[in-house]
């Protein structure tokens, strides 16, 4: 199908940007890599008068490592952060999100910043970000705020971006020793939205005790659910053993998943436990060889 | 016709590259409900400008149908969500979308029955039936076996699949000088043109239909449409070329997807594993409308139902029932899957039930000497190829843990009523006309090879052309694993006439005298047998904790007669089997109970990726039919195969019953 007719503009930057938002209101959505809104405009579920692609502006798609962390620009592409030496090395599982995100042809179109802004729940950064306590720089005409990630998600396609603003970076503090994470994802098949998708962040102590934890999950609710309940399950511990039930069902009992063509609550709620304990052994290996 | 390379490169000339001066696009309005009554319709091309039964579905017609069919455009009431209620037009593809919203439909909803139980339960969907049944048989006759050790039932339920071929439906229509000339993507030109002369009610000499490239078809191209027919009707109406090109969403809500068969099934055997009885009922999901191939499915899968084997007494009870989804419609394999799984899955379940191995089983009751079955079917001895096969498979190589699915079965192919086609030499070149429509089976390298031998000429001055209504008087079509076998057999006939005319005319036949010379022969060479052929697969799959199955090894042995190009043979065999562990795994057309499509999405119905590809073993059996060139049936081998041998491998592997498929992980873990 095709999409109804709209009228494209390809502002240059942020300024011109603001100021066609501010001329068309409610009448205008923003366009970046499209991976979510080109498909939903072709069948015709969703049409808007006007479309701003903002993927001509300058200055959105750099990665910067520093001493604190990474700063990355909202139009840098899924494929960018896949192939990222350095984000792999210190997210890893920002890069087993993004290896995993539907198909190479639309990694090379999607972005970071559409994945977050779009409130898809199952898109898979959201918990990814969650969990390693980022941050999201909103920008408007003649000003800026922040936003943490843990708070920015308020319901099914619905996030804390006011009209007039635009999502231009996300900022991830730099993990301290011994911390890693690790995303999972089950799915039919390559390419597939998730069954559920779970992210993990764990830092130890010096004598290999977990320090903290945190946990969120995809595709198991209206919107990305952080696990609640895991310090007082992990902290202190050593022995994966000994934690991964409790984990699991800390995971299970977060969740909210719905009945549908892919599967029961109940099945759901399996598959996010297994999810739980399988992600929790991967990050506290990475974790331990840090 | 163009080379593989080409094609599976893009650079065809598909249905929607043909442009055509003051062309219209046409988008079909369809009904978003499953059942409603249609209280007014304003706006777009609907059923009071004109409406129509269809007629000529091709594939699985037998001229005995019964009806009701589905007419062009939904009337009183839409029978299916996604049946055409109106059509709009439009100079680009976006105009034609857009004026979609300019028709208004007063939908009142019913009811839908969307499951077999309700269609038995409930009252007709068809006022003018008595009850949902549609269509029944009853084959082979009912019986009693005193001294039976073991008495097995069980119910099995193959859910509905989409086609699915890479391109979907579609078709140019031009009403030209009082004929009306349709280029379409399809498998078979004639029944095509039978479809819109009966439908638009036209002379045979007003209609003419040329074939163009094809991106597969797999069963969905080989008939008639009500969509094929409103193009046509548009077309002479507005005096302009009518273009159709179906979305992928069409496709799955409206096109005939096959599969959607039930079976509850008893044997009666002995603990030596001597299958003494088979009864049951077969379910045909046969959708809304008959004058489908769903009046013929249920008869075909009882008719096969003991495959290979030596079954003494048997009884089935075949049915097909009226439901509010798509008339159901052929899938490759079109019944011989849906057969063999019943039948298969009982081997096993008694295996289990006894102790024996399963292949032992199939050894026990393989016919040793050619067998008339208690449904009418006769077979040729199967034993000596299953021991083949065994061998060839390398199933007794396997050690425990390890343990693989094996399968067992017959192919029945569509060779009758045999094929039409058209020989013209002319300036030095050779070209061919064929009934049956390549839709990517190269059926060029067929024609070439054959025609080279039989004329002792250089393959490159034989080309297979388009097909084309007013070249060839009279085709079948491409399905039922017929294309080699009777259309290959029609070209060597036609070939000897050629050469036999040579030789009466000049005293002998020489290649110069061909080529220096004109000639043309056209006929439809009948051949009114159904060939069969013995096939066996073997696969091996692992379950992981979430679920998802893994394909490890899948295994094929096949009795092709002759393989006339060998490495079409290994593509057909692989492409196949990789279609069987579709069907097994993850594809499925499925509803709410209300009605909803939930598999509105390719993602959602389901397609084996390139990740899920399996190592294959293909080899083959060449025991020389008996037409001239030795080949015999193939096509549709793998589909039948595969999902019956990968049922059991899952079975061992999760020790879970595999009665449906798709097998989904929330079945294997649940």
């Amino acid at each position: 199908m095709n999409p109804r007719e709209f009228e494209y503009h390809a502002p240059h930057s942020l300024d011109e940007a603001f100021s066609l938002l501010g001329k068309y209101g409610d009448e205008s959505k923003i366009l970046a890599g499209g991976q979510s809104l080109i498909p939903l405009m072709k069948s015709r579920i969703f049409s808007m008068p006007h479309i701003i692609d903002i993927g001509k502006i300058e200055g959105l798609r750099n990665i910067e490592i520093n001493k604190s962390g990474a700063r990355i620009g909202s139009l840098v592409t899924i494929s960018d952060l896949e192939s990222e030496r350095e984000i792999a090395e210190l997210f890893p599982a920002i890069h087993d999100a993004a290896s995993q995100i539907a198909d190479p042809l639309i990694r090379n179109a999607g972005t970071i910043g559409g994945n977050i802004a779009h409130g898809d729940p199952g898109n898979d950064l959201p918990a990814v970000l969650v969990t390693l306590g980022a941050v999201f720089v909103l920008r408007r005409s003649g000003g800026e705020r922040t936003a943490d990630a843990s708070k920015f998600f308020i319901d099914t396609l619905e996030t804390d971006v006011h009209h007039g603003e635009i999502l231009t970076e996300i900022v991830i503090p730099r993990p301290g020793k011994k911390t890693a994470s690790a995303y999972l994802k089950a799915k039919k098949s390559a390419g597939d939205f998730s069954i559920a998708g779970i992210s993990t962040c764990i830092s130890m102590e010096k004598d290999g005790s977990i320090g903290s934890i945190r946990m969120a999950l995809t595709s198991s609710g209206p919107k990305v659910i952080e696990v609640t309940g895991l310090e007082e399950i992990c902290k202190g511990k050593k022995d994966y053993n000994s934690i991964a039930e409790k984990v699991s069902v800390a995971a299970v009992s977060s969740a909210k998943p719905s009945d549908d063509f892919y599967g029961t609550v109940q099945y759901k709620k399996k598959v996010i436990g297994i999810l739980a304990k399988d992600c929790l052994k991967l990050a506290m290996e990475r974790a331990e060889k840090r | 016709m163009r080379s593989e390379k080409e094609m599976v490169t893009g650079r065809m000339q598909y249905i929607d590259d043909i442009v055509m001066d003051g062309m219209l696009h046409m988008t079909v309005v369809r009904s978003p409900y499953s059942f409603a009554k249609i209280n007014a319709i304003r706006g777009g091309l609907n059923h009071t400008d004109f409406n129509s039964e269809m007629k000529s579905f091709g594939e699985g017609e037998t001229g005995e149908e019964t009806g009701p069919g589905e007419t062009m455009f939904a009337g009183s009431h839409a029978f299916y969500a996604g049946q055409p209620v109106a059509a709009v037009f439009g100079k680009t593809k976006y105009e034609s979308e857009d004026n979609a919203d300019s028709v208004e439909v007063d939908y009142e909803p019913l009811k839908p029955i969307m499951n077999l139980n309700d269609s038995l339960k409930l009252g007709p969907v068809h006022g003018s039936m008595k009850s949902n049944v549609l269509k029944r048989t009853l084959l082979g006759k009912e019986f009693s076996i005193a001294d039976s050790h073991i008495d097995l039932s069980d119910s099995f339920m193959m859910e509905r699949i989409a086609t699915n071929p890479i391109e979907g439906r579609g078709l140019v229509c031009h009403y030209d000088d009082n004929k009306l000339n349709v280029w379409i993507s399809g498998q078979s030109m004639h029944s095509i043109k039978s479809g819109l002369c009966g439908t638009l009610n036209l002379p045979p000499d007003r209609v003419r239909v040329f074939h163009v490239d094809t991106g597969g078809a797999f069963g969905l191209k080989g008939g008639m449409y009500p969509e094929y027919a409103i193009a046509g009707f548009a077309s002479m109406k507005y005096g302009k070329p009518v273009k159709w090109i179906e979305t992928r969403r069409e496709h799955l809500m409206a096109s005939k997807p096959g599969r959607g068969v039930r079976g509850d099934i008893t044997i009666s055997a002995r603990k030596d594993g001597k299958i003494l009885g088979l009864k049951g009922k077969v379910l045909v999901d046969a959708g809304a409308f008959g004058g489908s191939i769903a009046e013929f499915s249920p008869r075909f899968i009882g008719y096969q139902i003991t495959g290979p084997y030596a079954i003494g007494n048997v009884y089935v009870d075949a049915q097909a029932l009226v439901t509010n989804k798509p008339p159901q419609g052929p899938y490759r394999g079109a019944g011989r899957p849906e057969a063999s799984f019943l039948m298969e899955r009982m081997i096993d379940r008694l295996a289990d039930e006894t102790g024996l191995d399963p292949v032992d089983i199939r050894l026990t009751n393989a016919a040793t000497e050619p067998f008339k079955t208690p449904t009418g079917m006769t077979i040729p001895e199967s034993r000596s190829f299953l021991q083949d096969a065994i061998r060839e498979l390398g199933y007794r190589n396997f050690r425990k843990p390890e343990r693989p699915g094996f399968s067992f079965f017959a192919l029945l192919p569509a060779s009758s009523p045999g094929e039409g086609a058209r020989i013209r030499c002319s300036e030095g070149k050779v070209k061919v006309w064929l009934g049956g429509n390549t839709h990517g089976q190269g059926h060029e390298f067929f024609v070439k090879s054959l025609l080279s031998t039989e004329f002792r000429i250089d393959p490159g001055l034989i080309t297979l052309e388009y097909a084309d209504t007013d070249m060839l008087e009279k085709g079948e079509g491409s399905w039922g694993s017929r294309s080699a076998m009777v259309g290959g057999n029609a070209i060597i006939e036609l070939a000897r006439r050629i050469i036999k005319r040579i030789e009466k005319e000049e005293g002998h036949y020489a290649p110069e005298i061909l080529l220096d010379g004109e000639y043309d022969e056209q006929d439809f060479v009948s051949y009114k047998k159904t060939l069969i052929s013995y096939g066996a697969n073997l696969v091996t799959a692992d379950v992981d904790t979430y679920g998802n199955v893994h394909v490890k090894e899948c295994r094929s042995y096949y009795d092709v007669g002759r393989a006339l190009v060998p490495h079409m043979v290994r593509g057909q065999i692989i492409g196949g089997c990789m279609q069987g562990i579709g069907q097994t795994l993850y594809e499925e057309i499925s509803y709410s109970e209300d009605g909803t499509l939930l598999t509105g999405s390719i993602s959602d119905a389901g397609l084996p990726t390139a990740e899920k590809i399996p190592e294959f073993t293909v080899k083959y059996a060449e025991n020389p039919s008996e037409f001239p060139h030795g080949a015999k049936g193939l096509g549709e081998s793998p589909t039948i195969g595969v999902p019956t041998a990968l049922a059991r491998a899952i079975e061992l592997a999760s020790g879970k019953r595999i009665r449906n498929t798709p097998v989904r992980p929330d079945y294997l873990i649940g």
